[in-house]
């Protein structure tokens, strides 16, 4: 059977984790590519709604990854984020979606050994979960539905 | 470029584009001045450009440094000149005539791409540049010299037709011409730096015969990944992997031999140590290293740590000895050298796979020439003269001096004294300029409100960086498919010069109103492309970057169609995000032009005068009752000049300034703001009466402490004394002094060790300096020098040579066993081992000078660490923005450090920091208003449910619910963090830039596939 | 402030299982204030069923509207152009919110999405605590401005009973001793008396003992 390639979100903080996965690259480290990063200027920026929607859209898993505990560059952008995957996750647990398809990461804008395990241990992660059982589905439809605007 | 024509009164000429020259330029050009930037060379860059990392951070430090070199970043001031010399000058300081030669380059810097044709075609025609070369394969290094151009040697050119037929641009000019233009110029810096030296001139090291034996910089680039043997450590006569590398220091340095010079580089130590470190990260237990030395300097800010990390981290050896020569064995490729250590009697000999020379700085001939034609002194060793209490100053009126041209230095100091030129400098110019309303040139902004998208999409290959991993082609055919986009091309180097024009050229015949550039980081690049958004009549806002080069192409360097696929996706979704764009305004505030400058000692002062001089109202914050810190109580310097007078000077001057106000008895209590618009408040005087201060930068000048420590009876004996206080007698007492016989030194007392593990840098110049004026006194006096590493660096190793003519007698300790003293009615006994003879030696002494060197203000700088939210090092000094290329910035932006408060130095090297934060103010506060950038959250008043949660969720404090019912964010307030567009429950608030549409958008551009 | 909190989702997906399209609604007021039923709670609910239907092979069509107060019929009549592309209304709005919906569009099927709880005050951000009971008659002016009948898990006028316990309740050691509470205000104020002066047993008609309540100001009546 083909592998299976997730496709994973990571919403990467533009003054560390977006900077860590710039220094993955500057130091060569390999990380598996199915990881496509939406910059945002703060981890605590990520509306549980893009987290939703691009679950909804049919990513396989989603990362917030914002800067390391106390070194948020907006003071405590990361701990809001933390909270809000949490309750993201409990959200997901009541649709039966596996919890686990979006997680919380930190680390230094130096870190880039860090973004590139962590965007291969998560890729792995999810690759054992298998596909996200709406994404599953979406394959199947013929044309997508009109997305619905907020008001 | 910018028509330089009518620049009488404004120009600065900088000669030389090493990092001293580039830094001095940008500083110049960000304070808008205009810069005529003079180079011999074809591309600037100079040495460091060719350093595989730069210690102590063993970072590529160039990639963080050359996107600021670029083009774009610098053309609106910087006139760049290469392949071009001083040949004569004229004039005074405020209206120099100088004449420039230029030779012929044999290409149009206009036409060339730096495609490479000429080079792959006729490499013996190409004078080329490994260190610079862009296209080698896994290259990092230096991916865009500046100009980005090739050149062509045409002496060495058989065959020119087939040259110029080979160049698909035509950018080759056969009979091009050395041309000479006269320029005037208000003022010049000098910063030619030196050469290295060539150490082939030593018969007995064997360089240039022996291929195993290399210098440190041919050392440096067969380690770095664009050097001739892409990164591959190999030994030069096989090309087998060395085991075992040797460093000898000190090669031509330190010497009184036959093409020895007898100043210390300063560099050398740190160098040889990174380079073993950086092999050692490579091969760990694969390779031995050995370094051979004599003393070790690691003298500069956490260098000594380093040090200790090489020797017990790494387990590199440290053997202290100068080996006579290095000779073959017979046996095969390795090198033999014998030594002699104080462990072992007689010599030992052992082999080794490739010695390195560490050779240092020499001044070119160049520049000895050039000093001529400027008319400025050199000193003995054929350096730049300039003065101890100016640093940076030359013997002519209007010409500075900085980097090594002044004297050997690391990059960190000669950032300082670059920046310091650039202040100096900058004295002579028109300060009219200052009025100059920048955004003239640009184009007014075209409106598109209600066009539909017009997306144009361009695709850099970035040399190889890109275009190597990926198929760039691919990804255009794929671009010009997707929704809105009504053009799509390849752009080669995008941000080069070209490719920009090329681009605002599109975005006019093509009628674009949005622009996606799949390149490299927007973190480092989206200025660059903003702006060129800007000058084709486009907001800049209308702009998206795919970061296909950073975060593509170096992580999936090995796997072409991954590349190919993932960078296609990071396009799609940047054509949906900047079809959701829509144009900006950026928020700005007036400036505050207002300098405080906490700490009145020598570094403060001169911040203060040199800002005050040129026009900055200047508050001087003064925690004691007087001004004149640490040096008010040194009476005179290695080079005798009188500090007291010096000081006093200083004080005088700063008190008679106009723009100078001075507050003693202020301790800082509050502070809020950002750059340009700080409030800092201060309790004054014994009253405590509160007094708050507006200001739009902050230096922190605010010293170190003399340290005394509890050691060697200091304190308990009448004849135990630190350096300083016999400095004093020495001025004080000379007739009591006279019939002392026998004085003793002990270095390193309080530093070096466990509790405060740095060098304090001055102690060793400080203790020559007061034995060179105890034997002035008295020439019979026995003076004994008990040191670890004698660290007189730079010229001050004359002083150390004088000092040993004299008689003066250095004995080494180690850390391990110190010197023992005991009291002995007015005198002290000291004893102690002589590694030399071998034995424990007593000497009696009438005087016990501890070198007891500088301790961070640890209190001080704790609590205004904690106040402005400043970095500190462990010891308790301020930690700079990066310790390389931005020694005087600090990481919050809009606060500077200066002097001895960044780590310990002598006075002149705190005056360069003085006057080199002056510099940098300069820049901040040349632009007449703040930029806050357009990042902010925007509340939209009739989705406002008042519910409080912004008011409740702001990190600062910024949103209010308004008279009118809703919550209301003040841009120049706001951070732009985006926490309560994200909290808010009635979706009442987006952040520019980052709306809920464009992230959505992207979103969908990534999952449609799936969808 | 009305609060609320959301259903769970099962209870929503059960009512409208058997729906394509179905208009989500959203209220501005007490509801988004208490993160129960806002533009945002409606974008997350909207995503939460279109998951849980596609997780099922299936996809609905979710229109998404936030009202600026679902208890006023002008602005429920926002929702008539799009009533009749719909098979169901599932509001977020508190119970009024829901019947004046229903009041409004007699023939569409109205589902609520959201537990309306009580009126409440923010103790603080995301904590609200019950404050009123709506009982019609406010005797706060002789309980120190601490409602018993709100806040004392027996409703006493003359607390407190036996279960108080260290200014806790017995009910659950996270609720205050309303009495307590009383008896603190009283003293702080100095007016320990009035804590003496017993409370007549309440006539519970003007809470819900004379039926469904309304209010009528005949000067603003029309």
């Amino acid at each position: 059977m083909e592998r299976f390639e997730p496709v994973i979100v990571a919403f990467c903080c533009h003054y560390c984790a977006y900077t860590a996965a710039d220094m993955a690259g500057t130091m060569r480290l390999d990380y598996p590519a199915n990881v496509k990063i939406v910059r945002v200027p703060c981890s605590g920026k990520v509306d549980p709604i893009h987290m939703m929607k691009a679950l909804e859209l049919g990513a396989d898993g989603v990362l917030v990854a914002g800067c390391l505990e106390g070194d948020c560059h907006f003071k405590t952008g990361n701990v809001r984020a933390a909270r809000r995957v949490a309750y993201v996750q409990q959200q997901l647990e009541e649709i039966g979606i596996e919890p686990e398809r979006l997680a919380m990461v930190t680390m230094s804008a130096g870190m880039g050994t860090r973004f590139a395990s962590i965007a291969n241990e998560f890729t792995e992660q999810i690759r054992k979960l298998g596909p996200n059982p709406v994404a599953a589905v979406r394959k199947g439809q013929a044309a997508a539905e009109p997305v619905a605007q907020v008001n | 470029m910018t028509d330089h024509t009518n620049d009488a009164q404004s120009t600065v000429l900088v000669i030389g584009g090493g990092v001293g020259g580039i830094k001095a330029a940008m500083d110049l050009s960000e304070a808008r001045k205009d810069v005529l930037l003079v180079d011999k060379a074809a591309a600037i860059g100079g040495l460091m450009t060719q350093l595989d990392r730069t210690f102590p951070t063993n970072n590529c430090d160039l990639c963080t440094i050359s996107p600021h070199l670029s083009a774009g970043a610098r053309e609106q001031h910087i006139e760049l000149m290469p392949l071009t010399e001083v040949t004569a000058l004229a004039g005074d300081a405020g209206d120099f005539t100088v004449t420039l030669t230029s030779a012929p380059r044999y290409i149009d810097l206009d036409k060339c791409t730096a495609c490479g044709e000429c080079h792959k075609q006729y490499p013996e025609c190409v004078r080329f540049y490994p260190g610079l070369d862009h296209r080698a394969p896994t290259c990092m290094r230096y991916p865009q010299a500046t100009p980005q151009a090739f050149s062509i040697d045409m002496a060495a050119c058989k065959d020119v037709d087939a040259l110029v037929k080979v160049c698909p641009a035509g950018a080759i000019v056969v009979d091009d011409q050395e041309k000479e233009v006269t320029r005037r110029v208000s003022s010049i810096i000098l910063a030619v730096g030196a050469e290295l030296f060539d150490p082939g001139k030593l018969d007995h090291f064997g360089h240039g015969r022996y291929p195993n034996v290399v210098t440190g910089l041919e050392y440096e680039r067969i380690m770095s990944a664009s050097g001739p043997t892409l990164g591959n450590l190999v030994r030069p006569s096989d090309g087998q992997a060395p085991k075992r590398v040797a460093w000898i220091q000190c090669a031509g340095s330190r010497g009184i031999n036959r093409e020895d010079v007898s100043y210390c580089s300063s560099v050398c130590c740190m160098y040889a140590l990174k380079e073993a470190i950086v092999t050692k990260e490579r091969f760990q237990d694969d390779i031995e290293t050995t370094i051979f030395f004599m003393d070790m300097r690691t003298f500069g800010k956490d260098y000594e740590a380093y040090y200790q990390r090489a020797k017990e981290q790494y387990n590199i050896r440290m053997v202290r000895c100068r080996p006579h020569s290095i000779v073959p064995d017979p046996g095969g490729q390795e090198m033999r050298i014998s030594y002699a250590t104080d462990e072992v009697s007689g010599m030992t000999t052992e082999n080794f796979d490739m010695v390195v020379l560490s050779t240092g700085f020499r001044p070119a001939a160049h520049t000895v020439q050039l000093a001529e034609t400027l008319g400025i002194a050199l000193n003995t060793h054929q350096f730049v003269q300039s003065n101890h209490f100016e640093p940076v100053v030359t013997s002519r009126p209007g010409i500075y001096v900085c980097g090594v041209s002044e004297g050997p230095k690391d990059i960190p100091e000669t950032m300082v004294q670059a920046s310091a030129a650039a202040c100096m400098a900058a004295r002579h110019t028109d300060k009219a300029l200052h009025d100059v309303e920048e955004n003239d040139e640009y184009p007014p902004e075209r409106d598109v409100f209600g066009e539909a998208p017009r997306i144009g999409v361009f695709v850099c290959d970035c040399g190889q960086n890109i275009g190597g991993a990926m198929d760039v082609e691919a990804l255009v055919q794929e671009s010009a498919k997707y929704p809105h986009v009504v053009h799509a091309e390849m752009a080669g180097h995008g941000c080069g010069q070209e490719a920009l024009a090329r681009m605002r050229r599109m975005i006019e015949e093509k009628k674009l109103n949005r622009v996606v550039v799949g390149a490299c980081s927007p973190r480092t690049h989206e200025g660059l492309f903003q702006e060129n958004l800007r000058k084709a009549g486009l907001n800049k806002y209308l702009l998206e970057i795919a970061n296909i080069r950073d975060q593509n192409a170096w992580v999936h360097g090995g796997a072409r169609e991954l590349a190919t696929a993932k960078g296609k996706k990071l396009i799609r979704m940047a054509v949906g995000a900047v079809a959701q764009a829509g144009p900006l305004r950026e928020h700005t505030l007036p400036m505050n032009k207002d300098v405080l400058v906490l700490g009145g000692g020598v570094a403060g002062m001169n911040s203060a005068l040199s800002l005050g001089d040129q026009g900055y109202k200047v508050f001087l914050a003064e925690r004691t009752g007087r001004l004149g810190g640490l040096a008010a109580v040194i009476r005179r310097n290695l080079e005798g000049d009188d500090v007291r007078v010096y000081v006093a000077q200083l004080v005088e001057r700063v008190q008679a300034h106009d723009n100078i106000e001075v507050i003693t008895n202020a301790i800082v209590v509050d502070h809020s703001g950002m750059p340009g618009k700080f409030q800092t408040g201060f309790q004054i005087g014994p009253r405590m009466y509160y007094r708050q201060i507006e200001h739009g930068a902050t230096v922190l000048a605010t010293g170190a402490l003399a340290h005394r420590p509890n050691q060697y009876l200091l304190g308990r004996h009448k004849a135990v004394m630190t350096q300083l206080d016999l400095d004093d007698l020495i001025e004080a007492q000379p007739d009591r002094i006279k019939d002392w016989e026998c004085m003793v030194m002990i270095q390193c007392v309080g530093s070096r060790t466990a509790e405060n593990p740095n060098c304090s840098r001055i102690c060793c110049q400080t203790a020559i300096k007061n034995a060179l004026r105890l034997t002035d006194l008295n020439p019979e006096m026995r003076v004994f020098v008990l040191y670890r590493d004698m660290r007189t660096y730079g010229f001050s190793e004359d002083a150390y040579i004088e000092a040993r003519r004299r008689g003066v007698i250095f004995v080494r300790y180690e850390a391990e066993k110190t010197p023992q003293v005991t009291a002995d009615g007015d005198r002290v006994t000291v004893q102690f081992d002589d590694p030399i003879l071998g034995r424990p030696m007593e000497v009696s002494a009438d005087c016990l000078g501890l070198s007891t060197g500088l301790i961070a203000d640890d209190e001080t700088t704790e609590d205004l660490a904690a106040i402005f939210h400043l970095n500190r090092t462990e010891d308790g000094h301020f930690l700079e923005d990066h310790v390389k290329l931005k020694p005087l910035d600090m990481s919050v932006p809009g606060f500077f450090v200066a002097g001895t408060a960044h780590s310990p130095r002598s006075i002149a090297e705190s005056i360069a920091q003085a006057q080199g934060v002056a510099g940098r103010i300069q820049g901040l506060l040349s632009q007449d208003v703040i930029n806050l950038g357009a990042v902010v959250a925007r509340v939209d008043r009739d989705k406002c449910a008042t519910c409080l949660v912004c008011v409740r969720a702001c990190p600062y404090n910024v949103p209010f619910i308004n008279e009118d019912r809703y919550s209301e964010i003040d841009p120049a307030k706001c951070h732009g963090c985006g926490t309560c567009a994200a909290e808010c429950p009635a979706k009442a608030i987006q952040l520019s830039c980052f709306e809920d549409a464009p992230i959505m958008a992207k979103l969908e551009g990534l999952l449609e596939r799936i969808a | 402030m009305i609060t609320a909190e959301r259903k769970p989702l099962a209870e929503i997906i059960d009512y409208i299982d058997n729906c394509r399209r179905i208009l989500l609604v959203g209220c501005n007021e007490c509801v988004t204030v208490c993160a129960a039923g806002g533009r945002k709670e409606v974008a997350m609910l909207a995503s939460a069923m279109q998951m849980d239907f596609m997780k099922r092979g299936k996809t609905v069509d979710i229109r998404e509207m936030t009202l600026e107060r679902q208890c006023e019929p002008e602005y429920v009549e926002e929702l008539a152009p799009f009533i009749d592309q719909v098979d169901a209304v599932v509001s977020m709005a508190c119970g009024c919110g829901v019947q004046e919906v229903v009041r409004r569009f007699r023939d569409k099927r109205v589902y609520p999405a959201v537990n309306t709880q009580f009126m409440g005050a923010a103790e603080r951000p995301g904590v609200w605590a019950e404050r009123c009971h709506g009982c019609g008659n406010c005797l706060l002016g002789l309980t120190g401005g601490i409602c018993p009948i709100a806040r004392c898990s027996k409703r006493l006028m003359n607390g407190p009973c036996g279960g108080s316990s260290k200014g806790k309740c017995e009910v659950s050691p996270e609720i205050d001793c309303v009495w307590q509470l009383i008896w603190d205000r009283l003293k702080e104020l100095g007016i320990e008396d009035r804590y003496e002066e017993i409370i007549l047993a309440k006539d519970w008609r003007t809470e819900r003992g004379g039926g469904p309540r309304k209010i009528v100001r005949e000067d603003l009546a029309q």
